[in-house]
């Protein structure tokens, strides 16, 4: 009685299977197409979103009006949907990275080096050599030939046939892993650059005054002066602050910031962002004590009920109460039935009004007060000391940075490899026959146009080399070949 | 001064019609022609009887030397229309769409020369060449104070890194345009005998090719704009329109690799994702039209 043994699959259990599917789909190229084509039509409505596009929809049709004011609404990317995706991508690289090393090392290493007769006569592309002199001397020859042209040739012999596999540029297909890794650097740095950093995008400095960058940063900047230059036509030229840095109050660095030039202390950094105009004031109580002595910016608020008019305001926590001031509405493309204070240039329009107070109140007590002069109100007197200038400047500390210039550097570096190196392959029996031996080569490279140029290129080297011609086997229609073959020494056939 | 940016602007008029000239004979070319032959025939009645017979044939060779010739000059008259405005300038003419545009041209000629050199592929050029004059009318329709020198405005005003950032944008969108021709003629060559087209597999790695040179090209104005956002905002990204549509293109493309590496998608798929890569690259060069955010400055 035969022996009929059964070999039986070892049972794995839910969990196992779960985690396998999990995986599968992970390392799923299908799965990671689906995955950017996803995040591609995210970052279109987003891109959309930024632009006057759905606006358009919603002037022409009118349907579509809660659909476009949704969209209009909806910040893409800040939404979880967008989060959770840049998520499950970063896992996919990961799983991905992790299952295709081995593959790809073995490739590398430790590639397979025998094929079948039945694979090369298969192929839409060969060249077969048929030679006089023994199947060894041959095969010599190929591989002496393909070595010349910088492939690794491998061969291994099965009976009486010489198995050969060349390549060239196998590291290239270790590009894939440094862009790769790239794209998760460039997500770990935004996490970064986020939790461990720091951005304020309107710091404010009036000419004069020197403001504390907070943030555990024990520094504070002075600005000396601002200015603005203009060409003739009225182009803006250049926007310059000149600062001084301190760290807990000892001078630190100085210099001009200007647009695409900032400054930088430590790891915080300092950029020209906006400026403005700003009154100094000087308020001293009844007894001549001074109470505030300082430059106040005008611009970054505005009082509904003068909404064009820069207006500014500071809080004065000893006396309960906060100083709103409002500047003249000087820019003649504003309404003027907006400007209900009417401001002369040098004139201030100053109220106090307690900190606590609520609104719909009665009118706080305000007055009107010209550059130079005091006024009295609140049982403060109020000087508008002059006019003078603010700088907004941006103040950042990303310590993401390092990483993202990694990131960039690797994302480069790995397209360039993956591209410019492809990895080429070359299989091939040299086996005896009746008349001598013959060489049969065959390119990997389905489809790829390419990669068969480059083996008419050895094959014609070889041509030479061997001084016989192949008989070449090109896909329906092409003739690449001929334009090789014609360069070489011999006359080249083709079947 | 003045002279050399009138100067610069009749290179770009002389460079317009060459590439117009150089669309039309690449068209000849590859379009073939039909050659219309009178036939006589006997009958078994002992008559004979005459007839007219059209048969298509490849398009005169005389014709796509012509159009390669002309391409060569609408080259050389942008080369010089760039180089007169650089001088005038002092940097490379990228700081709004008419500099952009007319820096194209160099680009989208040049790049296509070369692929011409490689591949000795003429009838891409019916289609590239066809979108660099489209290209060149869109620049006589721009407003004409845009072909004055200005100073540029402070955002601006970082030539090292504002030139590399823009001209391999420039550089990347003209190879994309190679990709989009060797993707149509594709379309066209897959499935149809039509002897003087070339072969669909080479067309799809022309496809291939431009997009290994373009998508690195991409990912570098990404990077550089990156870097340049850093210096002059203080941030590296900011979710601005122009950045995202770039980066719209940039997933687009990669879709395209990641299909590439997939069984059955190289062809007429992967030919499909170029189209709509290049919809993409049109989407965000002439974004500036109806995007607001930070690169609002960039328009016209």
């Amino acid at each position: 009685m035969a022996d009929t043994s059964v070999r039986t699959q070892p049972t794995r259990s839910p969990f196992e299977v779960g985690i396998d599917r999990i995986w599968r789909f992970f390392c799923s190229v299908r799965a990671a197409v689906a995955e950017i084509v996803l995040l591609a039509l995210l970052v279109l409505i987003g891109t959309l979103r930024g632009s006057e596009v759905p606006g358009w929809i919603r002037e022409y049709v009118p349907v579509t009006k809660p659909v476009v004011d949704r969209w209009y609404a909806w910040d893409v990317f800040h939404s979880l949907v967008f989060i959770l995706l840049l998520t499950v991508i970063a896992i996919a690289i990961t799983v991905c990275t992790i299952n295709r090393v081995p593959g790809i090392w073995q490739s590398i290493a430790h590639p397979k080096v025998t094929t079948s007769k039945g694979y090369l006569r298969n192929a839409d592309t060969s060249a077969s050599f048929a030679a006089a002199g023994e199947a060894s001397m041959l095969a010599t020859s190929v591989v002496e030939s393909l070595e010349k042209q910088r492939f690794r040739v491998l061969t291994e012999q099965v009976g009486n046939d010489t198995h050969i596999y060349a390549d060239k540029h196998r590291y290239g297909k270790l590009g894939t892993f440094p862009f790769h890794l790239a794209l998760i650097l460039l997500l770990v740095g935004g996490i970064v650059g986020a939790r461990y950093g720091f951005r304020n995008q309107e710091f404010v400095v009036p000419e004069g005054s020197t403001r504390a960058v907070g943030h555990n940063t024990g520094l504070s900047v002075e600005l000396n002066r601002f200015t603005d230059s203009y060409s003739q036509l009225g182009i803006a030229q250049q926007y310059e602050s000149d600062v001084v840095i301190y760290k807990h109050g000892k001078k630190v660095k100085s210099g001009p910031i200007t647009v695409n030039n900032p400054i930088t202390y430590g790891t915080t950094t300092f950029y020209q962002s906006s400026f403005g105009n700003a009154a100094e004031l000087k308020i001293t109580d009844a007894s001549g004590n001074v109470i505030y002595n300082d430059a106040l910016d005008m611009g970054i608020y505005h009082l509904s009920t003068n909404p064009d008019a820069p207006a500014g305001f500071v809080q004065l926590p000893d006396r309960g109460v906060m100083v709103t001031v409002v500047g003249p509405d000087v820019d003649p493309a504003n309404a003027p039935q907006l400007d209900k204070l009417n401001l002369a240039p040098g004139e201030l329009w100053v109220q106090v009004m307690p900190l606590n107070s609520q609104p719909g109140g009665a009118m706080p007590p305000n007055t009107k007060v010209m550059q130079g002069k005091t006024s009295q109100l609140d049982g403060m007197n109020i000087e508008f000391v002059r006019e003078k200038r603010f700088a907004v400047l941006q103040v950042a500390d990303n310590p993401g940075m390092p990483i993202f210039y990694a990131a960039a550097f690797l994302l480069v570096a790995g397209l360039a490899v993956t591209f410019y190196f492809p990895h080429r392959r070359i299989r091939g029996i040299v086996a005896s026959t009746a008349n001598g031996a013959e060489v049969q080569l065959v390119p990997l490279a389905r489809r790829d146009w390419s990669g068969k140029r480059d083996f008419y290129r050895a094959v014609a080297v070889l041509q030479d080399r061997l001084g016989i011609t192949p008989y070449v086997r090109q896909p329906e229609g092409a003739n690449d070949w001929q334009q090789f073959a014609n360069a070489g020494a011999g006359t080249a056939g083709s079947r | 001064m003045d002279g050399l940016v009138k100067l610069s602007f009749y290179c770009f008029a002389a460079s317009s019609i060459a590439i117009a000239a150089s669309a039309i004979s690449y068209i000849v070319y590859s379009v073939g022609r039909i050659r219309v032959r009178r036939a006589m025939m006997a009958t078994s009645a002992g008559t004979t009887v005459s007839g007219s017979m059209a048969e298509f044939g490849p398009g005169a060779a005389g014709a796509g030397r012509f159009g390669t010739m002309l391409a060569w000059f609408a080259f050389v008259f942008a080369a010089f229309a760039v180089l007169f405005r650089s001088i005038v300038a002092h940097r490379l003419p990228t700081s709004n769409m008419y500099e952009f545009s007319l820096t194209f041209l160099l680009c989208i000629t040049g790049i296509y020369l070369v692929f011409e050199h490689m591949y000795h592929v003429k009838q891409l050029g019916a289609i590239v060449m066809t979108i660099g004059f489209g290209m060149a009318v869109y620049v006589w329709t721009l407003p004409a104070d845009l072909r004055e020198v200005n100073p540029l405005i402070p955002a601006l005003n970082n030539r090292p890194i504002m030139t590399a950032h823009v001209s391999m944008a420039i550089m990347s969108y003209a190879t994309f345009a190679v990709s989009f021709a060797a993707a149509v003629l594709y379309l066209i060559a897959e499935g149809r005998r039509i002897s003087w087209l070339p072969n669909a597999e080479m067309l799809d790695d022309i496809g291939f090719r431009a997009v290994t040179i373009g998508f690195p090209m991409l990912s570098l104005v990404l990077i550089l704009g990156a870097m340049w956002a850093h210096e002059a905002w203080g941030v590296y990204w900011s979710w601005d329109p122009k950045e995202t549509a770039a980066l719209f293109t940039w997933l687009v493309y990669g879709v395209y690799l990641h299909t590439r590496t997939l069984r059955g998608w190289r062809g007429r798929r992967s030919a499909i994702i170029l189209l709509f890569g290049f919809a993409a690259v049109m989407f965000t060069y002439y974004g500036n039209y109806f995007f607001g955010g930070l690169h609002a400055y960039g328009g016209v």
